[in-house]
Parts: structure tokens; C-alpha cells; sequence
């Protein structure tokens, strides 16, 4: 028999209401409240509940986090469910952020419920399964109904269905599907244009997402004083490419030492090359500094213009990447650069 | 990438030729280059003239690094 | 323009005495057709098989699909690449249905080549997987880029082409079981009933990021990296003017057999007159830089407009930088007022959590989605490879790898695989026959 593990808030842990929000963690092995309806809709026998008050796991999260976690860390279990949280906010951030700490730590599928208006849907419904529900408790079967039919399906390996079938709020994640009825390409492209040309509604097959902006980095104030380091997803490596940094979908990046080096030196040097199979590597092979520009760094480096070119470059591939692997590489990399006490970077790519 | 380097803290220049791909990814600071498979220096022309237009587009690079910017923002090069 | 295509329906093959057509049965001598694929001296070894849906066959490197034709009246099926340039998209040319040629190199593969299952789990990948193919699989001198990663692949490209030709002329003399006619009025010279009804134009982006010569879609023998936005019959393209390249990550790649039956072209024409007019073809293509990609979007709005399209579907054999190219040119269009619809797939990653184009406009709004790049496959063994398994993790094939941490390499020691879509034979049928859509998981 698989094992579950439930989340409940004060309330549904039967502790009490808003006067023991403050109430601090704690793991049952046993059925609290809402886990015994869990414990019957379930192909899984739920052996813990963790309950905590929203207000600590609001106020105190990453203590609250640490020791949810530090409970689980002995418990074997093959699933996780929190909630249903409904319309209350607070429980609905409290289910996303020990959901998502869960699913992080321990690899488990998580799901949760929570009504449309729950603040804690639009933070976490890219972390963890969250499934619509009702407004108040009276939904209560219903919404338990709902996730624990979804938990079923996974406990079961069951093939799951897109998002739009299954139910959840959508992810993010997009993945390839074959349709039940194969329509082909051709008929939904001429369908979907008869219907633009005659003004009706038409379902694109890849929404726009929203542009996600960082915060802008301040100005330099003087560069004579500042290390510039330079960043390529162009693919320039050594000709032997020591790091087997792929040629696409890379997953690996390289730092190479160019502190005694003018310029970089090209493939028929059998100094650098490209590596990226998303371009003609033509140009590249023969003269890698138009990818990684060394030549020009050193000379601004002797015009005193910047005070340093960092000692080292850093490369990878950006072709095919995913951006979960770019956003990893980057945050090594920026890791590394800050190290080096770098206050710059010049990113090239191709 | 550029954005985990703009996170992290760093005052970040992105070069690059898909202007629009930049500006999709989140890039704040951006100077254009020639083309994808040779940023810095067409292969059909003199060396000297590659070497004049890198030099010129790191130092637009270096002026980027420079200026504080209200929104996403293409410095303009002049060769 | 009128063009007949006259339709063989090839349901079996076989190799015989004599290379011939009868009651759907394409028998070949082998033998001559060897002598067709060795004209060019630069062959080295060669090989045919005859491979059918079902078979427990795994074909790669695969590296061109072509369907046989006949040219009548003489002239060769692929003008200004097999043969002297001529205009293609009139008169007459019979076609061996339900049926392909298939180039597979014995040994060495790249980045453009792709994998085939003709039976099991990975048949539904792939719309070669359901045809009858003759396969070529052969070797060639060409040393210079046996260890290159992008390969033109031009002996045996050209050497499948022939073959093709070869095989067509089995039905020289045969009369068609049916044809299908294409025929498209000049564009001022159209009734009042055709002028009155939405104007409808395909945008093509073939692939033709290459500079040099030899990896890129050729428009009637010439280089598409060396043209500007130009105007055509779809009969052109239905009839051989395109062919393919040996250059994109090969999920994505039309082949030559693709422009040949080009299904958005031909669902376009099945709504001429009912619900379009069907203005005809802008031709465009794919470019490295920005300026070259926003010059082509100009020429293709401008072309748009002056012949007034009311709606266009734009598609583009890529993903990637290409991307911004299929962007650029929706935009264009929207801008200039013309309604839009977009054919491609997309690269969401392996983990499906990735920007799925790498530019993205609001003012395309109306998106085809036809497979992820990165979706990694999991394929038992077949019983039989033809060409070499090991090309796949060996020779950077866009979906095969040799090692990764997690996952080894892309070829187990049971032939079992595990590969990207990339890699897999025009696996995403961005010509329009996709059964693949692209949902949130």
C-alpha cells in the first residue's frame, strides 16, 4: 500500500481557530480531520499529518519550512496533499510554500486545492498541482474528491492528460500531444484562419505568455576601476572542448583562462573554436575574438578606459538550452564571477 | 542567462544580433551585433575594418555599462 | 497555371527482373537502379531495401524522403537540380503514391539527419513511418565532413533524387488511376465571385541560414540563402521546384518529399473558391541576421499587401533564431493589416518548462503548434537497423548525444534509445501533417 502524507491548517488539524493561528508545527501519526476523508477517497493510507497554524507559517516560513521538512525527512511516503485551502489566503500560501518545499526536497508529487480568488494560486500553481475549489468548507468533499481522483491517477501510473483535461491550473509547462482524433496541422491552421477572417472566436495553440523583466542593474561609475568579465552562449572553447560542453541543449558551461592572452588564438591555432551547432561555425573557427571580443577588451584594458578584463571567460551553448539549464549555468556562473570580486559582464551571443 | 547575471547583482551588457530574442528573454542593456554567426566582424571585409567595429561596439558595450537606464534599452552603434 | 498530378498508388513493392508498375505492384531491378545511384563516382558502397509500416525497422541516419515521379513530356522532376531549369507547376507529372524514397547513410550521420521506426511504439512519430519506402542506404568519399557535425550530404541526396527519377519513369507510359488538377487563375483575371471571397497567401520560410553554398533548400537549383522574398505558384512547389536542405535540427526539416505534397498548399486550394481565393505563394526564407530577417518580413508585407492578401498562414522550417524570422514576418503581416495564422513547433525544453518560441509578439495571436524539439523519446529495440544506431549518439545528430550524467548514452547496449524529438525524421510535419499539438502539462 502507497503512504500519504496531509497538510492541514489549525482549523482543519482540529486545533483550533483564528486565537491558535500562532500554533507551531507538529507531525501526527494518525488521521487528523480533513485526512480521514483523504484516508478513505485514497488508494494510499495516509500515515501522518502534519498540521500548522497559518499565522507561524506565515510569520516564521522558513523556520516553519525547515521543520515540516525535518519531520518528513524519516517519514516514507509516496505523496503529499495540502489543503483544501479554499478562499483563505493565508492557508493558501502556507499549502504552496510547504507544497513547493516538499516537492523540492523530497521529489513527491504535491497537490493542493484552492479557490480561483486564493492569493496562493497565482504564486505556486508553477510549483505544485493545484486544483480549483470551492469558496468555504462546504466544498469540502468535493475539492478532497477532486485531488485525491488526480492522486489516484499518479499513484496508479496512470497517463495523465494535459492540464485543461485534468483539471489543474495551468503550469507553464508545455509539453507535445498527440490529439485523440489526429487532426492534422493543416486542417487546424485553415480552420483557425477561416475563423480569424470571419471575426469568430479562435483558440491559439500557444497563448503569449507575459514578458518577465529583472530589476535593472545600477551604472557603473567609473570603469577604470572595474573588472569586466566576459560571457558567451556563442560556444567558444579550446579546440579539444575539455568540458564536453554539448553542441546543443548544453547542460555543462566552461571558464577559460585568458589572462595571458592579447587575443584569443583561432581553430587552425589549435587555440579556440565554436562548438554551437546552431550557426556556421565558418567565421568563429577562424577568428573566435568575433565572438568573444578579447582583442578589443585588452586593448580598452591598456587605454585604461576599463580597470580589468577578468582573467578568465566563461562559455556555453545557447541553442536548444532549456532555460531551467540556462538559468542554472547563469546562476553558477554569476556565482563564480562574484568570487572573483567581477562588477561587470559583457554577455555576447550568437 | 543574462537575467540570473542581472539578479545576482551584476551590471550587465548583452550583445547580440536577435535584438527581439534579447529583449524576450529580459535583457535590460543591449547593443546590437552583425549577425549570428559573426557578431564582431564580417569575414567578407579587411581585418581592420572587423577590428574597428568591434572596438566600436565593446566601447558602445562599455558606454551601456555606464548609463542608468529606466527600461529595456538598444544603445544605438554607429558602425 | 495547370498542373495534373497523375497518382500511382503504390501498394506493394518488390524487386524483380524488370523495374515496373502492375496493379499497384513497384517492382525493381535492383541492379539498374544501383547503376542510377553509382553514376556519381563519389558512391562508394550501396544498397536498397524495400522497408513497409509495421516492420520492426529502425532507419538512421536519415537524411532526404523523396517521391518518385515522371515528368511528362520529358524534362527532369527536380528542374534546375537533376536536370536543365525549366518551369515546373504545368502540364502533367505522375507520382508513385503512399510510397518514398529514403536516403539513410551506411555509416556516417550529423546534425541534420533523423531516425525512423517503421513499426512499435516510435512508427507514430513519423509520417514516412506509414508509406511503403524504398531505401537507399549508402556510403560515400566525401571524407572531408565524415567527422563534421553539419554535413551537405550531397552524393547521396542527389543519388535518392535520381533514383526517384528512375523509379517515376515505371509509370511513363501508364495511365493514372486518378488525378488531382490545380489550377489557379491569373491574379487580375479572377471573377467577380473569386475577387469577392477573403484573399488567402501561404508564407514559406524554407531554411537557408547556411552562407555557404551546399546545406541550404534550393528554389529551382538556386541557393535560398542568396534570394530575397519572391512570389510563386504553389504548382511550383507541389512540382519540384524546392527541394530540401542538410542543414536543420531534423525534427523540423521539410523534406523533399514534404514540398512535393505540401498539405497546407493543398488543403489551401481544396478552399478555393468555397470559402478563399487562393492568391498563391510568398516565398520567403530564414536569415542569421537581423537586418537580413527584417528584410524579409519587409519584402513579404509589402508583396501582401500589393497583391492584396487579406490573411496569410506563415510557416518556418526552424525553431530557435529562426523563430525570430516566423515572428518578424507574422508582425509584418498583422501590422500591414493582414490576419494571420502560424505553423511551427516549438522548443519548450525537456522539462517543457522553457520559453516555447525564442521571440514572442502579442500580435501573434493565432499560433499552429505542431511538437516540442526537446521531448525526450524512450525506444525499445527493433530488430533490424539499417544504416548505423550508433550515428545517433556518435555523430551529434540534434536529438542524440553521446553521454549525459543522468541519462548515458543516447544508444544502450540492447539497442534500445533514448533520443530528443529533434532527432527524430521530420518529426514534427510542419508541412502540415501533424497529429501533434503542443498542451499545458
Amino acid at each position: 500500500m502507497k503512504k500519504a502524507v496531509v497538510y492541514l491548517n489549525q482549523f482543519f488539524g482540529q486545533i483550533g481557530g483564528e486565537d491558535v493561528a500562532d500554533h507551531a508545527p507538529e507531525i501526527r501519526e494518525e488521521k487528523v480531520g480533513a485526512a480521514m476523508l483523504y484516508n478513505q477517497l485514497l488508494d494510499a493510507e495516509v500515515t501522518h499529518t502534519v498540521i500548522c497554524g497559518d499565522n507561524f507559517m506565515g510569520s516564521r516560513t522558513e523556520e516553519a519550512v525547515e521543520t515540516i521538512l525535518d519531520f518528513l525527512k524519516d517519514v516514507d511516503f509516496d505523496i503529499f496533499f495540502a489543503g483544501p485551502a479554499f478562499q483563505a489566503g493565508r492557508y493558501g500560501m502556507a499549502c504552496g510554500e510547504i507544497g513547493k518545499a516538499v516537492k523540492e526536497e523530497f521529489d513527491v508529487p504535491v497537490i493542493s486545492s484552492m479557490n480561483i480568488e486564493n492569493p496562493g494560486v497565482e504564486v505556486f500553481k508553477k510549483d505544485i498541482y493545484i486544483f480549483p475549489g470551492g469558496h468555504s468548507a462546504a466544498k469540502m468533499r468535493d475539492d478532497v474528491k477532486k485531488i485525491t481522483d488526480f492522486g489516484n491517477k499518479i499513484l496508479n501510473g496512470e497517463k495523465l492528460l494535459p492540464a485543461e483535461k485534468e483539471g489543474y491550473y495551468k503550469r507553464g509547462i508545455r509539453h507535445q500531444y498527440f490529439l485523440e482524433d489526429e487532426t492534422p496541422a493543416y486542417e487546424r491552421a485553415i480552420d483557425m484562419l477561416l475563423k480569424k477572417i470571419n471575426g469568430e472566436e479562435f483558440e491559439s495553440e500557444l497563448p503569449i505568455p507575459e514578458l518577465d523583466l529583472v530589476e535593472i542593474a545600477p551604472a557603473i561609475e567609473d570603469l577604470s576601476k572595474t573588472t569586466i568579465a566576459l560571457v558567451t552562449s556563442g560556444g567558444i572553447v579550446p579546440v579539444d572542448n575539455p568540458d564536453k560542453i554539448q553542441s546543443a541543449s548544453a547542460t555543462r558551461w566552461g571558464k577559460y583562462d585568458i589572462s595571458a592572452m592579447d587575443k584569443l588564438d583561432n581553430r587552425e591555432d589549435l587555440a579556440f573554436k565554436t562548438i554551437h551547432a546552431g550557426y556556421d561555425p565558418a567565421a568563429a573557427d577562424a577568428d573566435p575574438n568575433v565572438v568573444v571580443p578579447v582583442d578589443a577588451m585588452r586593448k580598452y584594458e591598456k587605454e585604461g578606459r576599463i580597470g580589468k578584463l577578468h582573467d578568465y571567460f566563461y562559455s556555453t551553448v545557447g541553442t536548444g538550452t532549456t532555460q531551467k539549464e540556462a538559468a542554472r549555468m547563469g546562476k553558477e556562473i554569476a556565482q563564480e564571477l562574484q568570487d572573483a570580486n567581477v562588477q561587470a559582464v559583457i554577455l555576447t551571443s550568437t | 542567462m543574462v537575467k540570473e547575471i542581472e539578479k545576482a547583482g551584476f551590471t550587465v551588457v548583452q550583445m547580440a544580433n536577435l535584438i527581439p530574442v534579447a529583449k524576450t528573454v529580459g535583457a535590460n542593456r543591449m547593443v546590437p551585433t552583425i549577425s549570428i554567426p559573426y557578431p564582431l566582424g564580417d569575414p567578407s571585409t579587411s581585418k581592420e575594418e572587423q577590428w574597428e567595429l568591434r572596438y566600436h561596439r565593446v566601447g558602445v558595450a562599455l558606454d551601456a555599462l555606464t548609463t542608468e537606464i529606466e527600461e529595456q534599452k538598444v544603445f544605438d552603434v554607429e558602425i | 497555371m495547370k498542373l495534373e498530378l497523375g497518382n500511382f498508388y503504390v501498394k506493394d513493392i518488390e524487386f524483380g527482373a524488370k523495374t515496373a508498375f502492375n496493379d499497384g505492384i513497384l517492382t525493381i531491378n535492383k541492379e539498374e537502379a544501383l547503376e542510377v545511384v553509382f553514376k556519381d563516382n563519389h558512391i562508394t558502397e550501396a544498397d536498397l531495401r524495400i522497408v513497409k509500416p509495421g516492420d520492426m525497422v529502425r532507419l538512421v541516419p536519415v537524411k532526404e524522403a523523396i517521391e518518385p515521379r515522371f515528368r511528362v513530356g520529358g524534362g527532369p522532376v527536380f528542374p534546375g537540380v537533376t536536370g536543365k531549369l525549366m518551369q515546373a507547376g504545368e502540364g502533367e507529372t505522375r507520382c508513385l503514391k503512399d510510397m518514398s524514397v529514403l536516403v539513410v547513410g551506411k555509416h556516417w550521420g550529423g546534425f541534420q539527419d533523423g531516425l525512423i521506426d517503421m513499426g512499435g511504439e516510435g512508427a507514430k512519430y513519423t509520417h514516412f513511418s506509414s508509406l511503403k519506402n524504398v531505401v537507399l542506404v549508402a556510403d560515400t568519399d566525401e571524407e572531408f565532413e565524415q567527422r563534421e557535425q553539419q554535413k551537405k550530404n550531397h552524393a547521396l541526396r542527389w543519388a535518392g533524387m535520381r533514383l526517384a527519377e528512375y523509379l517515376g519513369e515505371a509509370v511513363k507510359d501508364l495511365e493514372p488511376e486518378d488525378k488531382d488538377t490545380y489550377e489557379l487563375e491569373p491574379l487580375t483575371k479572377r471573377s467577380k465571385e473569386l475577387d469577392e471571397l477573403p484573399s488567402v497567401a501561404i508564407v514559406m520560410q524554407p531554411q537557408s541560414q547556411m552562407e555557404e553554398k551546399g546545406y541550404n533548400d534550393l528554389n529551382y537549383g538556386w541557393d535560398t540563402n542568396r534570394m530575397l522574398p519572391t512570389f510563386m505558384h504553389p504548382n511550383e512547389i507541389l512540382d519540384g521546384a524546392m527541394i530540401s536542405g542538410s542543414f536543420m535540427p531534423c525534427s523540423s526539416k521539410w523534406a523533399t518529399y514534404d514540398f512535393q505534397n505540401f498539405p497546407l498548399i493543398r488543403r489551401l486550394y481544396q478552399e478555393h473558391g468555397k470559402t478563399i481565393n487562393f492568391v498563391g505563394v510568398i516565398m520567403s526564407n530564414l536569415n542569421v541576421a537581423l537586418e537580413q530577417k527584417e528584410r524579409s518580413a519587409q519584402f513579404v508585407a509589402q508583396m501582401a499587401k500589393s497583391l492584396g492578401v487579406d490573411a496569410a498562414i506563415v510557416t518556418e522550417e526552424g525553431y530557435g533564431n529562426p523563430d525570430a524570422d516566423y515572428i518578424g514576418c507574422l508582425v509584418a503581416l498583422e501590422d500591414a493589416g493582414v490576419k494571420t495564422v502560424g505553423v511551427s513547433n516549438e522548443a519548450t525544453g525537456r522539462d517543457g518548462g522553457s520559453q516555447p518560441l525564442v521571440t514572442l509578439d502579442p500580435k501573434a495571436d493565432a499560433l499552429v503548434s505542431t511538437g516540442n524539439v526537446s521531448e525526450l523519446i524512450e525506444l525499445p529495440p527493433m530488430d533490424e537497423v539499417i544504416g548505423e544506431l550508433e550515428a545517433l549518439a556518435r555523430d551529434g545528430l540534434s536529438g542524440g548525444w553521446e553521454d549525459d550524467e543522468v541519462l548515458g548514452s543516447s544508444v544502450k547496449e540492447d539497442g534500445s534509445i533514448i533520443m530528443e524529438n529533434n532527432a527524430m525524421f521530420c518529426g514534427d510535419r510542419i508541412a502540415g501533417w501533424s497529429p501533434k499539438t503542443m498542451k499545458e502539462f
